[in-house]
């Protein structure tokens, strides 16, 4: 653990060198990323032009949920950067041979084995929009607010890391690309606004199929002293471990297969 | 001596589908597939001592790279065993990886944009290599591969002689008593090709590295091995001394002989009778193989210059890459 914990920050290290080393890409690259998210802020306002409320959240209530929502969000973005192309990279090109030949355990190679840092700029406009908002709502704030805030945000990276990843290990089996990540990536922007807006179908898949409302909404209701959904606020770090666990083990049977077969 | 590689009836089967062609075929492909086996491994066996250099060599499909992957623990056999260093490597991967190098010719070990050494500094923490070795065997490794100049470029701008050399010192960095390497030699010059080859006979005889060297280069078999294992489709069809296979193995010697002018040539045909061949190499240059049994060297010699004028003789014995092309033709060792 500790010599994974000082492999990661040399990773982490090495990485952000090359990375800034070219000043004009990363630049390019951190205001892109960076005009997404105002767009998607943008979004949120001129919707609220229109109408005063979406269904009943206020605007300063929807926007500490999209704040919220892209806390979590903006720390997987900065790891799950090889995830998208591992089907290409590694399976198809062969480096997981590579990643198999270290004594280093395979998951942790692939992740941090490149970030995106411009995504940091996610952790701290989110964060920043989730202080304005509250603070115009006079959202009651106790002290262990802190560490649910925390456990919250930790939990809600590691589902989107959990879904991701089983689409991920997909690739062990099926070679060719498969088309299942981007429907999925676009599912995302759905955690941005109140669950209870969509219908009842997609209400239960965003809880329990890809638990994406575990992740912004169930947390956001808690924190804004909307009582109703207090249970599944205690069971976010449930979900998130045993979809992590699920994922993981997903995983380690993907790579048991690509240990067998060669592909 | 207790050997530091044992393979025993070591078998590796692909499954896949028949792929059928067209856009008809493609259609069909979805719906029914037809499943076929291939066996890339067949029922291999050998052993090598600690300090071998040995030679595994097979034309392409023989089942080379698939052998080198289960030793390194990437592929699991189908059937089969394997114990190297004490391990049985697919199932103890995290910790026999510790034990072993392992050089592909064709892809390299290092992260593409970063610089040379720093690559160097994350396998150090990665096999956890203290500093004082670090130190040294960096030091010992740059000197005879002449790594020093671009130790600050990234990977991914060095040429393939100058990758080549990185990823062999990196794959030597936490000094594995065994060490892998899939076509080494791959596309470098004959420059880039000796300085590889002395520096693994270097590390050979300073830490009694053991080495298993797959090649399609026979040069660089003659170089460094004693022991050869030819394998083919699947099957290992010569596993011993390098020298012996030669004397058992090798049916010609070759003369290669030059005329001093064209005159000559008029008066080739009188020499080339029974078992005898002669192939023109250039205007005034021979070459001619002949039958070890009949004939020996000097009967040939003597033939030549009594019939022809020559300004020079060169005796050879048949080709490595000649037997061993002959033994993948029959597919067997007679």
């Amino acid at each position: 653990m500790k010599r994974h914990l000082r492999l990661f920050a040399l990773y982490f290290a090495q990485y952000a060198k090359v990375r800034l080393a070219y000043k004009a890409d990363f630049i390019i690259a951190f205001l892109s990323s960076m005009a997404a998210t105002v767009l998607g802020f943008g979004f949120v306002l001129v919707l609220f032009t229109k109408i005063p409320k979406l269904q009943d959240w206020s605007f300063y209530e929807i926007l500490f949920l999209y704040g919220f929502s892209l806390i979590p969000l903006g720390f997987f973005n900065v790891v799950s950067w090889n995830l998208y192309q591992f089907g290409d990279l590694y399976i198809i090109q062969g480096r997981f041979d590579r990643i198999l030949l270290r004594p280093v355990n395979t998951l942790f190679q692939v992740l941090f084995e490149k970030f995106r840092l411009e995504s940091l700029q996610e952790v701290v406009t989110g964060t920043f929009v989730v202080a304005v908002a509250a603070s115009k709502l006079h959202v009651p704030w106790p002290v262990s607010n802190y560490f649910w805030f925390i456990l919250m945000v930790a939990s809600g990276a590691l589902i989107y890391l959990a879904v991701f990843l089983m689409l991920t290990a997909v690739s062990f089996w099926f070679e060719d690309r498969v088309g299942i990540v981007p429907p999925v990536f676009n599912m995302l922007t759905f955690g941005r606004y109140p669950l209870t807006i969509y219908n009842v179908f997609i209400q239960f898949m965003l809880s329990w199929i890809i638990p994406f409302g575990f992740a912004s909404f169930y947390p956001t209701t808690h924190f804004l002293g909307r009582t109703s959904f207090n249970t599944y606020f205690y069971l976010v770090p449930v979900v998130a471990t045993s979809f992590f666990m699920l994922a993981l083990f997903v995983w380690g049977r993907g790579v048991g297969n690509y240990s067998s077969t060669g592909s | 001596m207790h050997p530091i590689i044992e393979v025993q009836d070591l078998t590796k089967e692909f499954r896949t589908f028949r792929r059928r062609e067209g856009v008809w075929g493609a259609l069909q492909n979805l719906f029914v597939r037809e499943r076929i086996t291939i066996r890339a491994v067949d029922r291999v066996s050998f052993s090598i001592q600690p300090g071998e250099i040995v030679g595994y060599i097979g034309a392409n499909g023989a089942g080379k790279s698939t052998t080198v992957k289960m030793l390194t623990g990437i592929l699991v056999p189908t059937s089969g065993r394997i114990v190297a260093s004490g391990y049985v490597p697919y199932r103890d991967r995290r910790h026999y990886t510790k034990h072993i190098g392992v050089v592909f010719g064709q892809r390299t070990q290092l992260w593409w944009d970063i610089a040379v050494v720093e690559s160097f500094k994350l396998l150090k923490e990665i096999y956890e290599v203290s500093d004082a070795d670090y130190r040294e065997r960096l030091g010992v490794f740059s000197e005879i591969l002449g790594l020093k100049n671009y130790f600050n470029t990234p990977v991914r701008k060095l040429s393939l002689g100058e990758r080549m050399r990185c990823d062999l010192a990196a794959s030597l960095l936490h000094n594995p008593p065994l060490l892998f390497l899939d076509e080494p030699t791959i596309g470098l010059d004959v420059v880039a090709k000796d300085r590889i080859r002395e520096f693994l006979k270097e590390v050979n005889r300073l830490e009694r590295t053991t080495v298993l060297l797959t090649t399609h280069d026979l040069s660089d078999i003659e170089e460094l091995c004693k022991r050869i294992i030819i394998i083919d489709r699947g099957k290992v069809l010569f596993d011993g001394d390098l020298r012996e296979m030669k004397a058992r193995l090798a049916k010609y010697n070759q003369v290669k002989f030059f005329l001093k002018d064209r005159s000559q040539v008029a008066a080739l045909a009188r020499i080339t009778t029974n078992g005898i061949s002669c192939e023109r190499l250039d205007d005034l240059t021979y070459l001619m193989r002949f039958d070890r049994e009949h004939y020996s060297n000097a009967d040939i010699i003597r033939n030549i210059v009594t019939t022809l004028e020559v300004s020079d003789i060169l005796v050879e014995e048949e080709p490595i890459e000649d037997i061993v092309k002959r033994i993948y033709l029959s597919g067997e060792v007679a």
